[in-house]
């Protein structure tokens, strides 16, 4: 039986200042080419589970089973392997805001580069030909050359998107796309997720806040409360109790058109 | 009321408290020890001017030190015995009684007394781990005293601080006219001196502006007003360049958000803040009398090499600290991206940086400009050679013409570096 390409198994982060216990043993899988939605309060673990992922945060205990290999025991240089496979889009989208469009997306590429080459900034034609195309792809080709300070919200998280695709990824964590952005974008944003999902066959991993566009986005849903799994299933199944046992009792559905 | 004895809990906890009473004990030490000082100084100064000399004396005898010293002990022992001293509200604790409400003042006093007795074998309470020897015999602790939030605060003059701040102003006010009193008659006893300088200084001799100086010689040649100016600016510029190329990568292994992840990180940031920090703090004219023993008094190089040195310090630090303001979030994605620490750097880091790293380099420009013209005080080259030698020969008119164009280049270095900072921010 082939096991599964992502497994979280015991997963637990303690943040040392404040004594934190941001995740408690938390243990999951998820399929490729699946549409995890991550939901759960503020606070309740959502972006400590993502960037453990990664690595961006040292988890406390636990294993990470990414494709076979455990993430969570890697050097520091194996990891840096790794994660040019792990794509990773951000709530305040994470650019350079002097930078232009496509220096940022570019970026995208440092984790293929040699030192020396991208120490002097010499990215090959061939990485400016593809930063091209995945502004095309998000919308933004006219904006390449422009200032992201000059952008709108919307227009960052598409470039941060594009910046995400120049790794080619297998995965791609989002924490939490769309909470900087207006309804209507968050729907455009959360598009491009979907079709890098469908047509590329990406894995995607988001932390939402609104169970609208979980439910519409999302193949399946995980919600955390208090760093602890409380639901996980297919979001149809989601009803009122759950709800209200995810977000406590005095919560009400918001819908996001 | 939440408490903070200081014997129990785990040895980091108790080394807190201790270096928390450290730290508030040192506070009470330096206000009183001022206190003591400048009362001891007045005092000194009434009675040799009684005594001995009418002029007073700046000097306290041999025996003044020691006494301030023990007052300043005594005066703070008691002060946090009898009642809440400043160190002990800087802290936010006060002494309370174990049980009980109140401390009468006879324990108070006793407390005070005690605590000559006990300090001594505080190596061996403290070894340990119990609370101070006084505080266990009269019943009583340091206990963290919470503001009562329903009390509306009183205006900040009118508490002990303010009272404290206004006596220690008052007192400064005192000792410092003292000093400068008896010097202050000087200034307009010799103003017809003065002015005969001044006047000649506005009058200045400007021959020597391009043609070469026959009487002044630096090494056996001869120098115009203008062959220093442009030399001065070169040294200037030359050690604005080689500092900042330098300050440049220092500065990254002295910001905390690049190199603090692994303890050699950590080591590294520490020896290279270490490093600017005390180079910084010597400065300039410091360094250059030292270059000028090591490679040749009144030489530009020396000169140079003191005002490198400098800069690189200062800009090192200043620079570090833009480095650790940068927003995290760029660096985040390039991690992520799985980038190294050195692509982090380059593609995160510096973006965010580089203009202010021009600002500051420009600024330091600057600076170095008008360090320039008087390191050659010590021996570090540059137009002060001249306008020393003219002074020395009491020449003020040509002094007045070395200094006119020192305000002249200081004044342009000053616009453009100004103008070209405001480009870029
Ligand atoms: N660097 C840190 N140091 C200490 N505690 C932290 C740190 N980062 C997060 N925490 C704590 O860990 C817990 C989980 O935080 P996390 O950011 O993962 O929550 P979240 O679900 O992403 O919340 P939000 O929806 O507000 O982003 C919170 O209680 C938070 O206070
Ligand atoms: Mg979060």
């Amino acid at each position: 039986m082939p096991t599964p390409y992502l497994v979280i198994d015991g997963l637990t982060k303690v943040y040392e200042r404040g004594q934190v216990h941001a995740l408690r043993g938390l243990s999951f899988s998820v399929e490729k080419g699946e549409f995890l939605v991550v939901i759960g309060l503020s606070g309740s673990g959502k972006s400590t589970l993502l960037r453990c992922i990664n690595r961006l945060i040292e988890p406390t205990e636990g294993k990470i089973w990414l494709d076979g290999t455990d993430v969570a025991r890697l050097s520091a240089k194996r990891m840096r392997r790794v994660r040019r496979r792990i794509g990773m889009i951000f709530q305040q989208f994470n650019l350079v805001d002097r930078a232009t469009t496509v220096r940022n997306v570019l970026t995208g590429r440092l984790g293929y580069m040699p030192g020396w080459r991208s120490l002097l900034g010499l990215f090959s034609s061939q990485d400016k030909q593809t930063a091209l195309a995945n502004l095309e792809r998000v919308g933004l080709r006219d904006k390449a050359y422009a200032r992201v300070d000059e952008l709108s919200g919307g227009q960052r998280q598409r470039v941060g998107i594009a910046r995400a695709l120049m790794q080619k990824p297998e995965i791609l964590l989002a924490d939490e796309p769309v909470s900087a952005l207006d309804p209507a974008t968050s729907h455009s944003i959360m598009q491009y997720l979907e079709q890098m999902n469908r047509q590329d066959g990406v894995t995607v991993i988001a932390s939402l806040h609104f169970l609208s566009l979980a439910r519409r986005y999302g193949t399946r849903i995980i919600a955390l409360k208090d760093g602890q799994l409380v639901f996980d299933g297919p979001p149809k199944t989601i009803d009122n109790a759950k709800f209200k046992e995810i977000y406590g009792e005095d919560a009400e559905e918001v819908e996001v058109r | 009321m939440s408490s903070t004895p200081g014997g129990t809990g785990a040895p980091q906890d108790r080394l807190k408290v201790l270096s928390r009473r450290a730290f508030s004990f040192l506070l009470d030490w330096m206000a009183w020890g001022y206190v003591a000082y400048c009362v001891m100084y007045l005092l000194n100064y009434y009675w040799y001017t009684v005594h001995v000399d009418w002029w007073g004396t700046l000097t306290l005898p041999s025996w003044g030190w020691p006494v301030v010293i023990l007052s300043t002990l005594e005066l703070a022992v008691w002060c946090r015995s009898l009642g809440r001293s400043l160190g002990q509200r800087a802290i936010g604790v006060a002494l309370r009684p174990v049980a009980g409400e109140r401390i009468r003042l006879g324990r108070r006093v006793l407390r005070g007394f005690l605590w000559h007795l006990s300090v001594p074998f505080a190596p061996v309470w403290i070894a340990r781990g119990e609370e101070p020897l006084h505080d266990r015999l009269t019943q009583v602790g340091l206990r963290t005293e919470t503001p009562d939030p329903e009390r509306p605060g009183r205006r900040a003059i009118l508490t002990q601080w303010g009272f404290f701040s206004l006596f220690l102003a008052a007192l400064t006010m005192c000792v410092g006219w003292l000093i400068i009193g008896i010097n202050l008659q000087v200034l307009i006893r010799r103003a017809p001196q003065a002015g005969r300088i001044w006047g000649e200084m506005l009058r200045p001799d400007f021959r020597y502006f391009t043609a070469p100086d026959p009487v002044f010689h630096l090494r056996a040649l001869s120098y115009s007003i203008l062959d220093l100016t442009v030399v001065t600016v070169f040294m200037a510029l030359v050690a604005t360049v080689l500092g900042g190329v330098m300050a440049f990568p220092l500065s990254f292994l002295g910001a905390r958000n690049v190199m603090g992840f692994s303890p050699a990180g950590w080591a590294t940031y520490g020896v290279i803040r270490g490093f600017f920090n005390v180079f910084r703090s010597i400065e300039t004219i410091i360094w250059a009398s030292i270059f000028a023993i090591w490679v040749g008094y009144g030489t530009v190089l020396a000169g140079i090499l003191a005002l490198t040195i400098h800069t690189i310090a200062a800009l090192g630090k200043l620079y570090s600290e833009q480095v650790e303001g940068v927003s995290p979030g760029p660096l985040e994605a390039v991690w992520a991206a799985g980038g190294s620490r050195i692509q982090v750097v380059r593609h995160a880091v510096i973006p965010q940086v580089l203009p202010s790293f021009w600002a500051f380099t420009l600024y330091r420009w600057d600076i170095n400009v008008r360090m320039a013209t008087v390191i050659a005080l010590v021996g570090g080259g540059g137009i002060g050679d001249m306008l020393f030698y003219y002074k020395n020969q009491g020449d003020w008119s040509k002094v007045g013409a070395v200094v006119m164009v020192i305000v002249a280049v200081v004044w342009a270095m000053d616009y453009i570096s100004g103008r070209l900072r405001e480009r870029i921010a």
